[in-house]
């Protein structure tokens, strides 16, 4: 069998740098998943029309390719606004489509966490709130929530990680994380096996290193339950 | 003057009529306790009174003015404590935060003098080693007790007991009905729904009969008891005492 460590070895500093940029991808597109699928919770809980606003966002995003999402933000965007986008953002034009795009996508499986942690909260919670004078947006916010983060960590670990690997999806707009470095260096090479063989490696290190955190994390918030 | 008066109060669930007209007031000082069947309606009475359910229709006048649902709710329930049959403590605070947060969030006292008054209160309830203690780490009826004074610490002008010994083991009872009767003669404002009998007969000036959704028959501890007036009063008690 003809496998080239020294592939192997060399091609792991490049890589690495596709690696930080996924991580970077992925960490800035949970952190504003989280609060446009928090919000997004909230609104489909309300009474209001906007809950529908937000049922459809939810539906759209979960019901569509992620692919063609990033297609739509990184192409559709320039094209309609006048086939260009302003010069001092076009160098990085395709790290930011791709925040936006995973962002929104991530809010809204996000969204579908949240609600369901905020259902999990006894019903007797809230009124015990609302009977001392709350009002349902203090109760929302020290009662509620607060009990809602337990259940919602370890999904949104999984999220996380899910979103992790989807962002491999984003060297579909040339931008260079793990898996368009691997692309780069399988193109000068020609020796996929090597080449995607760590690139998995590095996936499968990041994906374990985040459930040990979440896991810990999960430990640390049991208290008094 | 009545501090709470209710007024023709119904309350449907979709097709269940729950409530099918209750009309009484409770005066300033009273202890009433809220007796019947299960599925009387008992319970839906006391939650309608602080609006934790919307009546269907009638009025809830507290303290001279109507309630009105579509105003700011929480106003009224701070004047009204509650005390749940399932406790309903705050399992992520410890016992002194669950007394302190309404105080602090909603009365605006300040943190230190949130919390002597809170050590207090749980002196008041037997519990002072507890306040450090989380929920889960108390029995059933230390938790129902630092439910009182959850509910005391808002100093509430009513306070409403729904079923608070219902779910406690036997044991744990008495020590519930204590810190309810102690808080009877210090003058408190109470509207106790539960099956306690004896308590019902040593401690309130009033008992209600409910039944299908009806207010059936009021009267003192007394007469309700030994001379019970209506047949369906006479049935429910004699098939529980």
């Amino acid at each position: 069998m003809d496998f080239r460590w020294d592939l192997v070895i060399s091609s792991v500093p490049l890589l690495l740098q596709g690696a930080w940029l996924t991580i970077k991808l992925t960490t800035i597109a949970v952190f504003f998943g989280i609060i446009l699928g928090t919000l997004a919770a909230l609104l489909r809980l309300t009474k209001g029309p906007f809950r529908y606003l937000a049922s459809i966002y939810v539906d759209f995003m979960r019901g569509t390719p992620l692919l063609v999402q990033i297609f739509i933000i990184y192409y559709g965007i320039p094209s309609i606004t006048g086939g260009q986008i302003s010069p001092s953002i076009v160098d990085i034009w395709p790290f930011i489509a791709a925040v936006i795009a995973l962002s929104i996508n991530s809010g809204a499986y996000v969204a579908e966490i949240v609600r369901a942690g905020i259902q999990a909260v006894e019903k007797g919670q809230s009124e015990a709130a609302l009977s001392l004078g709350l009002t349902p947006a203090e109760t929302m916010r020290h009662i509620i929530l607060p009990q809602a983060f337990r259940h919602i960590v370890p999904p949104l670990g999984n999220e996380f990680i899910a979103l992790l690997k989807d962002s491999s999806l984003v060297s579909a707009i040339a931008l260079e994380e793990l898996v368009r470095k691997g692309q780069i260096i399988v193109g000068r090479t020609f020796r996929p096996f090597e080449v995607y063989f760590v690139v998995a490696i590095l996936y499968l290190i990041m994906t374990v290193t985040i459930s040990r955190i979440v896991s810990i994390l999960e430990r640390r918030l049991r208290v008094g339950e | 003057m009545a501090i709470i008066e209710v007024n023709n109060l119904h309350k449907k669930f979709n097709q269940l009529h729950v409530l099918k007209g209750i009309t009484t007031r409770i005066e300033q000082n009273e202890v009433v306790v809220v007796i019947g069947p299960s599925g009387s309606g008992k319970s839906t009475f006391l939650r309608c009174l602080n609006f934790l359910e919307i009546p269907t229709s009638g009025e809830i006048i507290f303290e001279g003015s109507v309630i009105n649902p579509n105003e700011n709710l929480n106003l009224i329930r701070r004047e009204m404590g509650m005390v749940f049959q399932r406790f309903n403590l705050f399992p992520h605070m410890k016992v002194i935060d669950n007394i302190t947060l309404a105080p602090k969030l909603v009365r605006n006292i300040q943190p230190d003098i949130a919390v002597e008054q809170g050590l207090n209160l749980l002196e008041k309830v037997n519990l002072s080693d507890k306040a450090e203690s989380f929920p889960e780490q108390l029995s059933g009826g230390q938790q129902q007790r630092v439910a009182i004074a959850r509910a005391l610490a808002m100093r509430p002008k009513v306070m409403l007991f729904d079923e608070p010994t219902s779910a406690l083991d036997p044991e744990m009872i008495g020590e519930v009905l204590d810190v309810m009767k102690s808080l009877a003669n210090e003058g408190m404002t109470m509207i106790v729904v539960t099956h306690e009998m004896g308590f019902a007969r040593e401690v309130s000036d009033r008992v209600i009969f409910m039944d299908d959704g009806l207010l059936i028959e009021e009267n003192t501890p007394d007469e309700l008891f030994n001379n019970p007036q209506h047949p369906r009063t006479q049935a429910f008690l004699s098939k529980i005492l």
